[in-house]
């Protein structure tokens, strides 16, 4: 095809535009960039394979994309956590006190925990927001009107944070 | 002045200039809104502790090249479809896709459990998501090998989309009101599988998942299913290319979406019809009413099984271009699919329509 050629740069260019922010939003819900660059590039290859990467949607296409597969590979995997967040927490924070370090693995495998039974967009409101996206960017990549974020957000952070209690009381 | 809702508040934790004038003021007079704030600005930030992880650094040029050289594709069912990411849209709109795509996933899962075929005709059998899943997990038992790969491609036009597939793209008579005219051409040339079953690889899959193995049928290993499928044209109705500002929702989905593609083929070595059939039917997760809908089809060389979610759809049949086809849905306007076959060429008008909407494009499409 004719225009095979300026498809793969565009593709290029994109990927190397949203690839940091894309692994990024991944990581923030697995807390394991190995893990996290796994999904990237699954979402990136998804893209690729159904859209145009010239499509004025494609960020926003693979920053839904990207916090929904973590989000499911989240929930598939809980069991799988404790010992992948520790091994990613080690990698990332050899200098802290080991007591003190426990106790911030054991706060990130809970607030995981949690986030894996919100609902799907709640979890993925908080996740993008967090990610530093903009409220311009949260609405078009969950698909709501700007003027909806901020109380899509709080609910959300509400949720969250009657999850992480139960987690911790249970 | 009534209280600032919750929504205001959190964003002007976020951003203090984004703040309404008005608001702003209300804020400052107000102790209940203060005392609101301060909660809810410490709700933001105890979350955004919580979420936080150790800074990452990614190696932009490196993963580029693994996706790159990724393999191109590993369709499990022969090709994927424009559907929509995972996500918590409406159930109407997730419906509309999920019945698009079980529709047109039925070219190609149909090869899975037909042999020496050629359909002439179409049934409905209905399908469960637990049957989807074990039904792909049918890689677990042998070898696919794509001789030539299925590659769906969005095309520049019909003349694009006859030169890829060979198939003339169908000619729409008129569209119902409210389906934009905005048409995005899609196209597939042919694409044949080589599936080998491998006793030792079932034998592994039975043992990683614990669930009991069913008894290959003698002379199984080593059997091989070859499945041709397509070529297909599509043609996508609404403005799928254009993410308007705040409605991706809407600007993401197909309205309406019309497919025309060479019924699939099916050969196979070594085995019967009969066997493969009882055989695929007897896997774990397959449900006894899948099972019992495709034994009771009385010809399975000429029949091609049209996938129907049973908690999603109702199908009946119905007479289109002459012949007998099914429709699915309903006449409420959240989706409908009409399927029929006609001179080896299996069409397909589906979308957020209603049935009639479906039927009168169906019978007018030249």
């Amino acid at each position: 095809m004719a225009s095979v050629r300026p498809e793969s740069e565009a593709f290029e260019s994109l990927f190397r535009a949203e690839y940091a922010r894309v692994a990024g939003i991944a990581n923030r819900v697995l807390a394991d960039p190995h893990e996290a660059e796994d999904v990237a590039q699954d979402v990136f290859i998804d893209f690729h394979r159904l859209h145009s990467a010239s499509a004025q949607y494609a960020p926003a296409w693979l920053h839904r994309a990207a916090a929904h597969a973590a989000l499911n590979r989240l929930r598939g995997a809980r069991r799988r956590r404790r010992r992948e967040i520790s091994q990613a927490a080690e990698e990332g924070e050899r200098t802290m006190d080991p007591q003190k370090q426990l106790e911030v693995n054991e706060d990130r495998r809970l607030v995981r925990q949690a986030l894996g039974r919100l609902a799907p967009k709640p979890a993925a409101v908080l996740v993008l927001r967090a990610s530093g996206l903009s409220y311009a960017e949260v609405a078009e990549a969950l698909g709501v009107g700007v003027g909806q974020v901020g109380t899509l957000l709080r609910r959300a952070e509400a949720a969250l944070r009657k999850e992480v209690t139960r987690g911790t009381s249970s | 002045m009534a209280h600032l809702a919750e929504g205001t508040l959190r964003r002007m934790v976020d951003d203090p200039d984004a703040r309404a004038a008005s608001d702003a003021r209300h804020l400052d007079d107000c102790a209940e809104c203060k005392e609101r704030f301060e909660a809810v600005a410490g709700d933001a930030r105890s979350i955004t502790s919580l979420l936080a992880v150790p800074e990452a650094r990614f190696d932009v040029g490196r993963a580029f090249e693994r996706v790159r050289t990724a393999p191109a594709a590993q369709p499990r069912f022969g090709f994927r479809l424009p559907v929509l990411p995972p996500t918590s849209r409406p159930m109407k709109l997730v419906l509309a896709a999920a019945v698009a795509a079980i529709a047109l996933l039925a070219v190609a899962l149909a090869g899975n459990y037909n042999l020496f075929y050629s359909p002439t005709t179409v049934t409905p059998v209905p399908v469960t998501v637990a049957d989807m899943q074990s039904l792909s997990d049918l890689s677990a038992y042998g070898d696919i090998t794509w001789t030539s790969q299925p590659q769906l491609q969005i095309v520049s036009g019909a003349a694009e989309a006859k030169s890829v597939s060979g198939l003339e793209p169908p000619v729409v008579g008129t569209l119902p009101a409210g389906v934009s005219s905005t048409v995005t051409y899609a196209a597939m040339p042919q694409a044949v599988a080589v599936f080998t079953f491998s006793a030792q690889k079932a034998a592994a899959a039975a043992a990683a998942t614990g669930k009991p193995l069913p008894r290959l049928p003698s002379g199984m290993d080593g059997a091989t299913l070859t499945v041709t499928v397509g070529p297909a044209v599509g043609e996508i109705f609404g403005n799928i290319k254009q993410g308007s500002s705040g409605d991706l929702s809407q600007a993401n989905l197909p309205q309406l979406v019309i497919g025309k593609s060479t019924a699939p083929t099916a050969t196979s070595t070594r085995v019967t019809v009969k066997q493969l059939e009882s055989y695929l039917l007897s896997l774990p997760g397959v449900s006894p009413q899948l099972a019992g809908a495709i034994k009771a089809i009385s010809d399975p060389s000429t029949t091609l099984p049209i996938p129907v979610p049973v908690q999603f759809a109702s199908s009946s049949t119905v007479h289109v271009q002459g012949v007998s086809g099914i429709a699915l849905g309903d006449n409420t306007g959240v989706g409908s699919a009409v399927i029929w076959v006609k001179h080896g060429v299996v069409y397909l008008v589906a979308g957020t329509i209603k049935q009639s909407d479906a039927i009168g494009i169906a019978n007018n499409l030249t």
